[in-house]
């Protein structure tokens, strides 16, 4: 095993135990841990609200217990922006009836408008 | 290894304050967040500052340096194009990993101080500058929690990433204040031990204590114990640039002014 598969198991374990109700990593302070979880928490809810202020607009009071919920279950995937993660949390909330899914999209036929003749 | 110009007081540019930055007195150069940029296409306000000759510094928060996946060529190369667009004079990153085991931490995670993490680290901050076309600075970060095991402490580890690599230094005050508090961290002994040679600039930023915990929010006024440490580090060292992020809460911009005022005036007062 080299140094970098180390370090990646234990980086792996302590993000998976912080984003992902992992088993807490052995040596770590289970109160700082529950902290740092927190806090990351909190800051991917408030980029969440930023990104989506429509979002948190239509959810209202709702809207944080129900981010909460959608990223314990839903820890954000190497490479996945926050615009992708928006998306998918839309998706959630569409699946469990939280929002009102969209209509489909009306197809509008356009009319040339025709010159009038001179 | 070419040496660092004299940048001044600066503060970071956010597009939700790039008027106030235009306009603000005593702004001698800006660092931008590189991931918020087109790679080819500048905001008229940063066109702006370059035309007038203020300095801009690319600041990426994604390259993980710290973290054992391998590096995102593509990210260091955004931030090299970033970098030739303003004409950084330097980049900067974080000593921090992001993401790891396929998750995103979604914030710059402490890395582990012990001797696989720093060989992994060094590795890739190699790797990077190898690929940037201006010097690298990496900056300390504020951490909630302390990985057990270490074999170093957080000034000797910066300092044998230094050694090691020949990377600059972007030591944030707000964070070793934040980490003295949280972590008790030795602030003294971290000012000792880091080769402040190596300096590039400096971070200060503001924060609160919120339930006996001291968060860096950068979206509060700028406390006076971070302000007394950037005067111990003065004593120290003549900082060729010293930075205030604010990113979010944005106060009136007198506001930002005092406060851009009092850095200078802490500065000035160790010279």
């Amino acid at each position: 095993m080299t140094a970098r598969d180390r370090v990646a198991a234990a980086q792996a374990e302590l993000l998976r135990a912080l984003l992902a109700d992992g088993t807490p990593p052995e040596g770590f302070d289970t109160e700082r841990l529950a902290l740092q979880s927190r806090s990351l928490l909190a800051k991917r809810t408030r980029v969440m609200a930023s990104v989506r202020p429509d979002l948190a607009e239509a959810l209202g009071d709702r809207f944080r217990d129900l981010f909460h919920a959608y990223a314990k279950e839903n820890p954000r995937p190497t490479g996945i922006g926050y615009r992708a993660d928006s998306e998918t949390f839309t998706t959630w909330l569409h699946e469990r009836d939280h929002l009102p899914k969209p209509r489909p999209r009306r197809r509008w036929t356009v009319f040339k408008s025709r010159k009038p003749h001179p | 290894m070419s040496a660092i110009p004299e940048l001044g007081v600066g503060i970071g540019w956010r597009p939700e304050i790039d008027l106030t930055v235009e306009r603000l007195p005593g702004v001698d150069f800006v660092e931008v967040v590189a991931e918020n940029l087109h790679a080819h296409d500048l905001p008229d306000s940063l066109r702006l500052l370059r035309e007038r000759g203020t300095p801009v510094i690319p600041h990426a928060v994604s390259l993980s340096l710290g973290g054992a996946d391998p590096l995102d060529m593509a990210k260091v190369e955004h931030l090299g194009a970033v970098a030739g667009l303003v004409d950084a004079p330097l980049v900067s990153d974080h000593v921090a990993f992001v993401r790891a085991g396929g998750l995103e931490a979604g914030h710059l995670m402490p890395v582990p101080r012990t001797r696989d993490a720093l060989d992994v680290l060094c590795a890739n901050v190699k790797q990077a500058q190898a690929a940037l076309p201006v010097p690298l600075a990496l900056e300390n970060v504020a951490a909630l929690l302390e990985w057990p095991g270490a074999d170093l402490g957080e000034g000797e580890f910066l300092a044998e990433l230094v050694e090691r690599t020949d990377c600059w230094l972007l030591v944030d005050v707000a964070n070793l204040h934040a980490n003295s508090l949280n972590l008790g961290t030795d602030a003294q002994a971290f000012l000792d031990v880091i080769p402040l040679e190596r300096l590039a600039y400096v971070h200060v930023a503001g924060g609160a204590d919120e339930h006996g915990t001291y968060h860096d929010t950068h979206a509060h006024a700028v406390p006076a114990p971070v302000l007394e440490l950037l005067g111990e580090l003065c004593a120290r060292v003549r900082p060729p640039g010293v930075l205030l992020e604010r990113d979010d809460a944005y106060p009136t911009d007198a506001e930002l002014a005092g406060e851009l005022a009092s850095i200078r005036t802490v500065v000035e007062a160790a010279r």
